[in-house]
């Protein structure tokens, strides 16, 4: 719409300087990866697996998708709105205790619940002991499964849901919500009618986030081994010796994303809503007693349980269990902090001026945002093969500043877009009036996009830093592959642990990452909360 | 406050910087530092490892750095930095991806009389492209109340019609089902191997998937009652600390197949100088290392690996196998036949 509002404009102007610049620089990693797939991407692998696997990946991938989308609407939605919208025993801890997951990799999870729900794992073996069959004799869910790894991807990224849904909720048209109320609308009706109308844009915004770092999903497909098309490129580059094919296998599955985004881009076509009004003040919260409180309070106490405490409960347990000697992490975990704080860092400036290109149509915006989109969803595996391009490109070897500076420059063009999304949609919430002022007054746009878009941004910037730091905490693939001689993270440690098939000695690590996230992660839910009783334009 | 994140990115990276070379310059060793060292690439990633390469340290005064990754990530790696190269030493955990690395042209050819005169010839590339270092036995684990040893005393056995709705395996995916099928397209020819994989595809009691040791879990929990595994995973658990893993191995057995005929797959720890190693000395003195029964007890110690050097000791848990006739299939062949072993893996369906 507001592409629409921009007059006819020439290719380029000086403003479009920063975006130009921050696009081209987040897809030098993304085309010297992608790049080789197309030149030398075809050869007899490539046949082989197209005609042999390529529509199993592909259908796998869509499905699991599918499915996973389908759980984290079904756990996010509901639960932000309960907690938004409803008072309940245990309201206040479940606002945040919900989040908790996003501090957790998927592949920590699908560790946890490979052994909790396998054969040889604690439930198996009650069963078992209490009846007396053997395994051949019953049925049991299969976790290592294309249901398995979408509900274990599910309940690791529905936060991005819960937590853009919330804001949505809350600061979507509260007025509009009690003009409803006021009319006599049941609150579920509410809910259907107008709630879940305005929240949808910044639902699906979280969704599509939480659905790009599902197809990018490495480790936790492997470890289940589903074979998803990310399955597929670690299996083209490991057993047909093939990097190349397993970029364009990437290639294929950039596709898949860009095609999904545009389809619901398109769907949403020029329905939203628009606030005219700033004005904003809390809407109170319905009260539940008895037997109607409890059924909100049981389906966040559920989420809680199987979404967090579970699986992190049982590596607590297989760590304190294992009396097997786990190396010291201490260093593991300064390493990490390293990495994450950097990698988020120039991740986040990266994100600040892709943001700010939000009112802009230019050419040089498209592209920076097409670049940003493309780097979330493309597996941290194949980033890392353009990352040694551009390696080999300068004739460096993977040592020094040279590594950590090409790790890092992959984990932006990896995650800046999940530090974009809450800046776009802090300034996506300020009316567009603002920016009409500010141009009618004479500001040119490189004036606007620093004295009026930059300042509205911040106040997503907080949210945007945390979500980038955590993100590049959890990173596996890339860290594995370009980090530093004699550099141990705790990503590394877990893989490796778990890939010696070590499950014990894994759970400590893992523990680590999820602990050194939740930091991170409660003040994100902290802030929120906060933003909820603070008024601002 | 906004001009923050440049800021707090350059201290980091210097902070970063600093820290790298910190561990660079801190050690605590036996003989003093000489200002030598040794840049490893290792596909392998055991904490004894570390131990390994300290002691190296300690005895030597050469500093030893790493980078241990996957091996294809290894490879490319190589390739990219090209002559700048730091890696001296290449360590992988099967022959067939030194094959890979030999093939780039990224390892050189070593004459050291130590490590020809220690190492069995069938055992090391015959240039001095690379030496095996320990070896392992791909085996059959079996649920001896539900099959007889004689069940499962061929590879062959496995894609035998009476075991079906018996097997579970790992997929395909795996180095180790990748060597095995090298040596079974070897042995049985390309059709023999395909048809083998689809009769075996046929006997399975669930989709691939786990590692080796959740083959072992699924046979004792009943789910099925043989499966292909490496025989270290086994002795680990029986090994292990926790009751519950050593009361896996007690309700299994370990077949060494193939005794009235080749023998048993049988691959190895190898490593190899690197193409451009710029420490070509202390590489070749590091394998060398590997070789003496110190270096042998601490390569194989936590890895139950066998020993490949005559006179090391055995490590614990593994006097208890038995003795076994091994394949002498050549091992560079089964790196040469991954690719076509994937794909007889794929056309049958084996995940």
């Amino acid at each position: 719409m507001l592409a629409r509002l921009a007059n006819q404009r020439p290719l380029f102007r000086r403003a479009d300087a920063p975006a130009l610049f921050a696009g081209a620089f987040l897809a030098v990693p993304i085309l010297a990866a992608i790049i080789p797939g197309i030149l030398f991407g075809g050869g007899e692998a490539w046949t082989h697996i197209a005609n042999t696997l390529l529509g199993t990946y592909a259908l796998t991938s869509i499905g699991t998708l599918f499915l996973t989308g389908l759980l984290i609407l079904l756990i996010a939605v509901p639960a932000a709105w309960l907690v938004t919208m409803y008072d309940f025993p245990g309201r206040g801890l479940f606002e945040w205790i919900l989040i908790l997951p996003l501090a957790a990799p998927g592949y920590v999870f699908a560790y946890a619940y490979a052994d909790i729900m396998g054969v040889a794992g604690p439930l198996q073996s009650l069963l078992r002991d209490v009846s007396g069959l053997t395994a051949r004799d019953y049925w049991f869910p299969d976790i290592r499964s294309l249901p398995g790894l979408a509900t274990v991807l599910a309940l690791t990224l529905y936060p991005y849901v819960y937590l853009t849904a919330r804001a949505g909720f809350i600061s979507g048209s509260i007025c509009t919500q009690e003009a409803a109320r006021s009319l006599g609308a049941s609150p579920t009706r509410t809910f259907w009618s107008v709630a879940l109308p305005t929240a949808r844009p910044a639902i699906i915004a979280g969704l599509a986030l939480a659905l790009m770092e599902a197809a990018a999903d490495y480790g936790a497909a492997e470890f289940l081994g589903v074979p998803t098309l990310t399955f597929g490129i670690v299996r083209a580059w490991g057993s047909f010796g093939d990097p190349a094919v397993a970029a364009r296998l990437a290639l294929v599955l950039l596709t898949l994303i860009l095609t999904l985004t545009w389809i619901e881009r398109f769907s949403r076509g020029h329905r939203g809503s628009q606030q005219s009004s700033s004005k904003w003040r809390p809407l109170a919260r319905i009260r539940l007693t008895g037997l109607s409180a409890l059924t909100p309070a049981l389906f966040c106490a559920a989420i809680a349980l199987i979404g967090f405490v579970l699986p992190v409960g049982r590596l607590i347990w297989l760590s304190m269990e294992a009396s097997e000697h786990v190396a010291p992490v201490m260093g593991a975990f300064r390493n990490t902090l390293i990495l994450a704080s950097g990698g988020a860092a120039l991740a986040f400036i990266l994100a600040v001026i892709v943001a700010l290109t939000i009112r802009n149509a230019s050419l040089s915006s498209r592209f920076a945002r097409l670049a940003t989109a493309s780097g979330y969803a493309i597996p941290g595996a194949v980033l890392a093969l353009g990352g040694l391009f551009i390696l080999k490109t300068l004739g460096l070897s993977l040592t020094g500043f040279a590594a950590l500076f090409i790790l890092i420059w992959v984990y932006a063009a990896r995650f800046a877009s999940a530090g974009t999304e809450p800046l776009q949609a802090a300034l996506a919430r300020a009316p567009v009036s603002i920016d009409h002022a500010a141009r009618s007054l004479g500001a040119g746009p490189l004036k606007r996009a620093i004295k009026v878009d930059l300042p509205i941004a911040m106040s997503g910037a907080a949210a945007g830093a945390l979500i980038l730091f955590v993100e590049v905490l959890k990173e596996l693939p890339a860290t594995l592959m370009l980090r530093p001689m004699n550099w141990d993270t705790l990503s590394v440690k877990a893989y490796a642990y778990a890939s010696d098939e070590r499950l014990a000695a894994a759970a400590l690590p893992s523990l680590l990452i999820t602990l050194a996230g939740l930091g991170p992660v409660l003040l994100l839910s902290w802030r929120l909360s906060r933003a909820r009783v603070s008024d601002r334009a | 406050m906004r001009f923050m994140p440049p800021l707090a990115a350059v201290a980091i990276i210097a902070l970063a910087a600093c820290g790298a070379s910190q561990d660079a310059s801190t050690q605590k060793t036996a003989v003093q530092p000489n200002g030598q060292k040794l840049n490893i690439y290792s596909a392998r990633h055991y904490d004894s490892d570390r131990l390994l390469y300290k002691t190296f340290e300690d005895e030597t005064g050469i500093k030893v750095n790493f980078r241990e990754s996957g091996a294809s990530q290894l490879l490319e790696t190589m390739k990219a930095e090209g002559e700048n190269s730091p890696a001296d030493v290449i360590i992988a955990s099967d022959a067939g991806t030194l094959y890979r690395f030999q093939d780039a042209s990224l390892t050189q050819p070593i004459e050291s009389d130590t490590l020809t005169s220690a190492i069995p010839p069938h055992f090391r590339e015959e240039n001095g492209n690379w030496f095996g270092l320990a070896k392992r036995a791909r085996v059959i684990v079996y649920d001896p109340a539900r099959l007889n040893p004689k069940d499962v005393d061929e590879y062959t056995d496995l894609a035998d019609g009476k075991l079906q709705g018996e097997l579970c395996m790992r997929s395909s995916t795996n180095i180790y089902n990748l060597s095995l099928m090298g040596e079974l397209i070897g042995r049985l020819g390309e059709d023999g191997a395909a048809a083998w994989t689809r009769s075996v595809v046929a006997n399975f009691a669930r989709p691939p998937q786990g590692g080796d040791t959740a083959q072992i879990e699924s046979i004792a929990a009943g789910e099925c009652s043989a499966a292909l595994v490496n025989h270290y995973y086994w002795v680990r658990l029986a090994q292990s600390n926790a009751p519950a893993q050593r009361a896996l191995t007690e309700k299994t057995r370990l077949s060494f197949p193939n005794q009235d005929t080749d023998g048993t797959h049988i691959n190895v720890t190898a490593a190899a100088v690197a193409a451009n190693a710029p420490n070509k000395t202390a590489a070749i003195q590091f394998i060398e290392f590997l070789t003496t029964p110190e270096g042998q007890a601490l390569l194989t110690t936590e890895t139950k690996e066998f020993p490949l050097v005559a006179g090391a000791t055995l490590p614990s848990g593994l006097s208890d196998l038995p003795d076994f006739k091994e394949s002498n299939y050549p091992l560079s062949q089964l790196g040469a036949a991954q690719a076509q072993a994937q794909a007889i893996y794929d056309r049958a369906g084996w995940n």
